[in-house]
């Protein structure tokens, strides 16, 4: 079935207009408007067998190599290299994608030994240990940090109740309590060194004093 | 030289208001670490005491402290103002100290600050005095916690800052001076019933080669390690 412009059905070509289109028929023995249609048909279709002498394609790089090259300056140049989006196709072998993968799980999982630590010339390393059976979360609030909470927390990895931690400190005096489950405030008892807050309720903060790593006063 | 008449019509109002702007900008820094943390009902009397450091250039940072240490805390706010009014007084007793002992005028606000610490860890006067005197251009901190370590572990203030005094003259300061204390406390533990003086004795026999600190041991499990 043929479409015809307006949408509708066409009827069926004439046979005998088949059979000369496929050389089955002397297009001579056809009626005069079967001839006029045949010679139509076969006007157009040897049109399309002509190929033009050049694709459009062919012919849009043609006109673009004769149009003269915009010049540009060095700088101009560097700045469309860089801003202009490119692909860049990474082929990895699945071993090594896997080993990559490893490594840097490994740097980004396991925590860094307090020894790693690495203090600046007016700072030293502090350590934390409290026992705190059954508790859930010990983090050290002090001066140190703005008595803010969130920012050095305690592990208890064996989950015996003793919770340790270590931090890079600035050299000097710093105040500071253990939050015990988000809630308890607590003095180090292994601090040796306590100050009254200053709060009229007798509570003591405990008191750290950071030698520079350096050793120099 | 237009240029430049400009740039001095510009910089002369600018220099006249330097000190205003310090006090304005100390300020209005401390407002900033305080609003949203300090509770609103406190915040105006603390911004008033906060002041007043700033006009009597005493240190402010440890005011600041104090009001964010009591508001995480959760105390209330009668007590919080309290609390950070205690220790604008403690700064003004410190700079009274300090500026007996020390000939720099104004008294380092480093020194000020130590000293109200000192105070506030029960040292008395006349030994912070005594010991700011002898090296008043160091550091006191190291020297104040170490005395005040040692009277914490009972021993005499007077000669727990005779020896802290011996041990800078031959030459141990700084926060050496820790070693000097931890050594008293050492000898005090020692087998044998030693008393408070036999220990500070011995001590002040191996001056001024008192034993360092032990190198940094990895975390234990037996107490906490800052000094």
């Amino acid at each position: 079935m043929i479409a015809d412009d307006r949408g509708g059905a066409m009827n069926p070509i004439d046979s005998r207009l088949q059979d000369a289109l496929d050389g089955e028929r002397d297009p001579a023995e056809l009626p005069a408007d079967l001839r006029d249609a045949y010679v139509r048909l076969i006007t157009a279709a040897r049109l399309l067998e002509v190929v033009p002498p050049t694709t459009v394609a062919d012919r849009v790089m043609a006109e673009i190599r004769r149009s003269p090259a915009p010049t540009l300056s060095p700088a101009r140049r560097a700045a469309r290299w860089l801003s202009r989006p490119r692909a860049i196709t990474f082929r990895l072998r699945p071993a090594w994608t896997l080993a990559l993968a490893a490594g840097l799980a490994a740097i980004l999982l396991i925590p860094s030994e307090p020894g790693t630590l690495n203090p600046g010339e007016a700072q030293g390393v502090a350590r934390f240990v409290g026992h705190f059976p059954g508790a859930r979360s010990v983090e050290v609030v002090g001066s140190f940090n703005d008595w803010s909470r969130g920012k050095l927390h305690l592990q208890d990895d064996d989950h015996d109740g003793v919770w340790d931690g270590a931090a890079v400190l600035p050299a000097g005096q710093h105040e500071y309590m253990f939050v015990v489950d988000g809630e308890r405030w607590v003095a180090d008892p292994l601090a040796g060194r306590y100050v009254d807050d200053g709060f009229g309720a007798g509570q003591q903060n405990s008191l750290l004093v950071v030698r520079p790593a350096s050793g120099t006063p | 030289m237009r240029l430049l008449c400009a740039v001095l019509l510009l910089a002369t109002p600018l220099a006249a208001q330097d000190g205003g702007t310090r006090s304005a900008g100390a300020g209005g820094r401390s407002r900033e670490r305080l609003e949203g943390r300090v509770p609103a009902a406190a915040l105006p009397a603390i911004d008033s005491i906060i002041a007043t450091a700033v006009a009597e250039s005493l240190p402010t940072e440890p005011l600041i402290q104090k009001a964010l240490e009591g508001s995480a805390k959760g105390i209330p706010a009668d007590r919080l103002v309290g609390g950070v009014r205690r220790g604008l007084l403690q700064l003004r007793d410190a700079r009274i100290i300090v500026a007996r002992a020390v000939p720099t005028q104004p008294p380092p606000e480093g020194h000020v600050a130590a000293v109200a610490g000192a105070l506030a860890r029960g040292l008395s006067p006349s030994i912070v005095e005594r010991l700011l005197t002898v090296a008043p251009t160091e550091s006191p901190g190291p020297a104040l916690h170490a005395a005040a370590d040692m009277v914490a572990h009972h021993f005499d203030p007077d000669s727990a800052a005779e020896l802290l005094v011996e041990a800078h003259n031959k030459g141990v300061h700084g926060v050496r001076l820790f070693d000097v204390a931890l050594a008293a406390d050492h000898e005090l533990q020692r087998r044998g019933g030693r008393t408070h003086a036999d220990a500070l004795a011995r001590v002040r026999a191996m001056l001024p080669n008192v034993p360092p600190p032990a190198p940094t041991q990895p975390v234990t499990r037996h107490g906490t390690k800052g000094s």
